[in-house]
Order: structure tokens, then sequence, then C-alpha cells
């Protein structure tokens, strides 16, 4: 750039001067200037898609692939060493595999053994806001449960087939501790009824994360028509996780894994001479 | 053939190549000079990290690189490129290990994106050198900072001519503990402090035009 002073006054040219010199100054800065903010990370309340036996709002990121095995040791804690604490079994168990098509999308095929309940469920993460500094995640749920071994019955029996439906709400308090809501529906709850009988039940659920991987968490479902059921079920344990992982280990009133059958109740009261050990593991796959 | 003659034959052609280098390097590759560059975000850029775990490696991935480089007019000799200038930083928040919760881990627990969310390298040009294939390579030094905390850092890189840009790569260690990362645990297992970082971008004239 040419700069001329071509000023009359001394005042014009100084600052003829004093443009000139800034001009070249801008001229040396680089134009370069950030064109994008850096990436926010998306909300969330809890880490793992499940609590306990409660479902989050979480799902898994797109193309993700999660198997889960999980256990419930029939014999109570109280047993002590001749049953190694309800370790010798035997057990309730679920084997499952869930499948994330979207980031907001998780489907799930499980299997319990309790009488060999196939589950599929389909988690749809609907809402992830911020009021007021407080995060609230919204995600409903739906499945269909069908139980191949109910005695007296043959397996193909219509009244084998279970189907329920949960709305699931999440926030988190003071930074390190997550809530959960989950109103749920189930439909044909009593398997031994002839006529299917439907009905309400309110999960609620909480997780203190006492460090970035370490947090302890319990939860409750409070429901009214269990027939010979004769307590909610209930749970309280420390959770671990790695960049891939879950573990949980928990002390539980309920014997019963999969959603059609741990919202309907448990036959023990939550009492410590009911209690029993429970553990899931969780593993995050991508292929 | 004559392995003996094939023997001098290559090493004659070293010398050559070597003769060539160094008369490249001290003669400046003059279309570079007198510009400012920016990365051109359009392209396929690509910022990754490899970690070396026990069980299985992993890496990071992100094209969200941006920054600049500008060279001083002249012969671009170690006198003039003390003028040189650059900055180059990354959104770490958007690194992708391939599993959400992993991701959340590196955000969270090891970066602390929310407070450092930018991993930068800044400072000036030390040497350009041109092959006889028309790469450039070159010796940066600067400061590199991820974490919150700086580190004096040596790089080198190459940059291939790319129709009026230049494809940038650069190859570079980075030790977690010099800027208070604590070692990530998988499956209980400690995976190597040492990651290998890997950049590879591209950088177009600023503005389509020379800096006068």
């Amino acid at each position: 750039m040419l700069c001329e002073l071509s000023g009359r006054s001394l005042v014009t040219a100084a600052l003829a001067l004093v443009l000139c010199l800034s001009s070249v100054a801008a001229q040396d800065r680089p134009q370069w200037e950030r064109r994008t903010e850096a990436t926010e990370a998306p909300l969330a309340a809890f880490h793992a898609t499940r609590v306990i036996s409660l479902p989050t709002a979480e799902t898994l990121a797109g193309g993700e692939w999660q198997f889960e095995i999980s256990h419930r040791f029939l014999p109570a804690l109280s047993e002590g060493s001749d049953a190694l604490w309800g370790l010798d079994g035997p057990v309730n168990m679920r084997l499952g595999l869930g499948y994330a098509p979207t980031n907001r999308l998780l489907v799930t095929f499980a299997r319990s053994n309790f009488m060999d309940n196939w589950d599929l469920q389909l988690k749809f993460r609907a809402l992830g806001v911020e009021a007021g500094g407080v995060p609230i995640l919204v995600a409903f749920l739906g499945g269909a449960a069908w139980s191949t071994d109910v005695p007296g019955r043959d397996a193909g029996d219509a009244g084998n087939r279970q189907y329920y439906g949960q709305l699931i709400l999440n926030t988190v308090v003071a930074d390190r501790v997550a809530l959960g809501l989950v109103p749920s529906y189930l439909y044909n709850v009593l398997l031994d009824e002839i006529d299917p009988v439907q009905d309400f039940y309110l999960g609620v659920y909480g997780q203190v994360f006492l460090t970035n991987v370490l947090s302890v968490n319990a939860e409750w479902t409070i429901g009214e028509n269990r027939a010979e059921l004769s307590s909610d079920a209930g749970a309280v344990g420390i959770e671990l996780e790695t960049g891939g992982h879950f573990f949980k280990i928990f002390l539980t009133n309920s014997v019963r894994l999969n959603p059609s059958q741990y919202l309907v109740g448990t036959d023990f009261p939550f009492e410590a001479d009911e209690l029993r050990l429970g553990f899931a593991i969780t593993r995050l796959l991508r292929f | 053939m004559n392995w003996a003659l094939f023997k001098s034959f290559v090493n004659a052609d070293r010398v050559v190549r070597l003769s060539v280098a160094f008369l490249f390097a001290v003669v400046a590759p003059s279309w570079l000079a007198g510009q400012e560059y920016h990365v051109d975000v359009e392209q396929e850029n690509l910022v990754r990290f490899v970690s070396d775990a026990p069980i299985e490696d992993f890496d990071g991935v992100t094209q969200r690189i941006d920054g600049f480089l500008v060279l001083p007019q002249g012969n671009l000799g170690v006198t003039e490129l003390s003028a040189s200038e650059f900055y180059f930083e990354v959104d770490i928040a958007s690194l992708d290990t391939g599993i959400g919760l992993r991701n959340r881990h590196m955000r969270d627990n090891y970066l602390e994106t929310d407070e450092f969310p930018y991993a930068t390298f800044a400072g000036r040009v030390v040497r350009i050198d041109e092959e006889p294939s028309g790469r450039f390579r070159a010796l940066t030094k600067g400061v590199f900072a991820v974490h919150g905390v700086e580190r004096e850092r040596e790089v080198e890189c190459t940059a291939d001519r790319a129709g009026r840009s230049l494809r940038i790569s650069c190859a570079f260690q980075v030790k977690l503990s010099d800027h208070n990362i604590p070692i990530p645990r998988l499956m209980f297992l400690k995976i190597n402090e040492v990651m290998e970082l890997e950049l590879d971008f591209f950088l177009a004239p600023a503005g389509g035009g020379e800096r006068r």
C-alpha cells in the first residue's frame, strides 16, 4: 500500500501517518479468525443404559453394540459361608445384546432363564434440554416379552406374552447426583391369570458419582397388583465404569431380571435377611 | 547385473539426491513466500491419536483442526523464517474413539474439555528444505498446549503441493504426564502414557492472495 502525506496542515499529516501505520500493522497481523465454536459435549445424566434393572434415558452412540450379562444369586446373603454368601448359586441370569441404529435409538434383545423369558425392547431418547442449568432427559421405552417355560402351559400359549411401556425422566442435581423416574405400564401382569391384567408402576432411582468412574446407585419399583408377590423390588449397589465397560455389584430383594418380571414385585421383603447378591457386566462393542 | 556396479550406482544416486536437496535447501521455494495460509476446513483433514493398550489399541480421530501459517517474503532461509508464524488448534471434544462412552471418559475424565476445549500448537517455522520430489520438509518450533499445560516442542512436518494449497503431514508423540493428564485405565490395565499424534491437513492461501 502506498502512503502519501498530502495534508497541508501538520494535524492532517500526523493523522495520515497514524492511519498509514495502523494499516501496515493490520496487514502484518494474521487475518485468521476462528470460524466455529468448540464442540459441546452432549447432555447426559446417567452413564449406563440401565441403573440396576430400571432403564435410564441413555442410549448408545449410533452403530454401537452392547453385550450384557447379569446374575441374581438365589440363596440370601444371610445364608453365610455355607452358601458362599449366595455365590454357590443357583442363579437367575439374563443375557442381552443391544444395538443402536442411531444415536437416539437402542434395540435390545435379552433372555432370562426365569420362566425362559425372551424380551425385545426399543428405547428412544426423545429429548435432552437444559433448564436453568439443570439437564432434563426424556426417553420412551416399549417392549414385548414371551415366557416359554410357564408351568402348566404350552410355550406358544398367548397368555405367555406380555407388553410394557416406560416413560423415562432423568436429571442431575448438585453436579454429581443423577435422579430418575420411570412411570411404567405392563399388560398381562400375572401370567397365571386367565384374563390378562394390566397395571401401572413407578420406578425411582438415583446414582451418586463418587468419582468420574465410581458411583453408588439405588432403585425401587413401586407397585400394587402383585398377587402372591409380597414386596416392591429394590436394589442398592456400586458401579464401576471403564471406557467400554460397566461393572455393577448390588444387593437386592428381587431375583427377577427382565422388565416384565421385575416390575411386578418380588417374593422377598427388603430386609437384611432377605437380600441377595447380584451383578451385571456390560461391554460396548463396535464392529 | 554387476552387483558392485549396481551399488556404486545407488551410492552415486544418493550423493546426487543429497546434493540436490542441499541445493534446494539453500535456494528457497519462493512461491511459498509472502503468503498467509489458513486451514482449508472444507478438505478432509485428519487429526488422529493412537493409544497403545494391553488388550486393544484404540485411536481417536477428528477433522476439526483450524489455524494459520504466515510465511514472510524473501528466500525463506533460516533468517527470513524467524518472521514466520503459525497457530493451529484442534477441537478435542470432537475426537471420536469409536465408542461413545470412551469419548465421554476422554472428555470428562482425562482431557477435561469443558475447561480446555482446544489442543494448540503455536510458533514459527525454523527451516524449510525442498526435496527433489517437490516435497518440503519443515522443522517447526513452538508451544504445544493440551489440558492447559504448555510445553516447548520441535515438530517435523512435510508439505506437499496440492494445486495452490499445501497438504501438511506431521507426527509426534505426546507424553500424557507432561500435560498433567492422568493415564487412562482400560479394564484395570494402564495404557501407554505416550500417545502417537498424527496430523494430515490442508492449508490454502488466505483470501486467495499474497500478503503485501
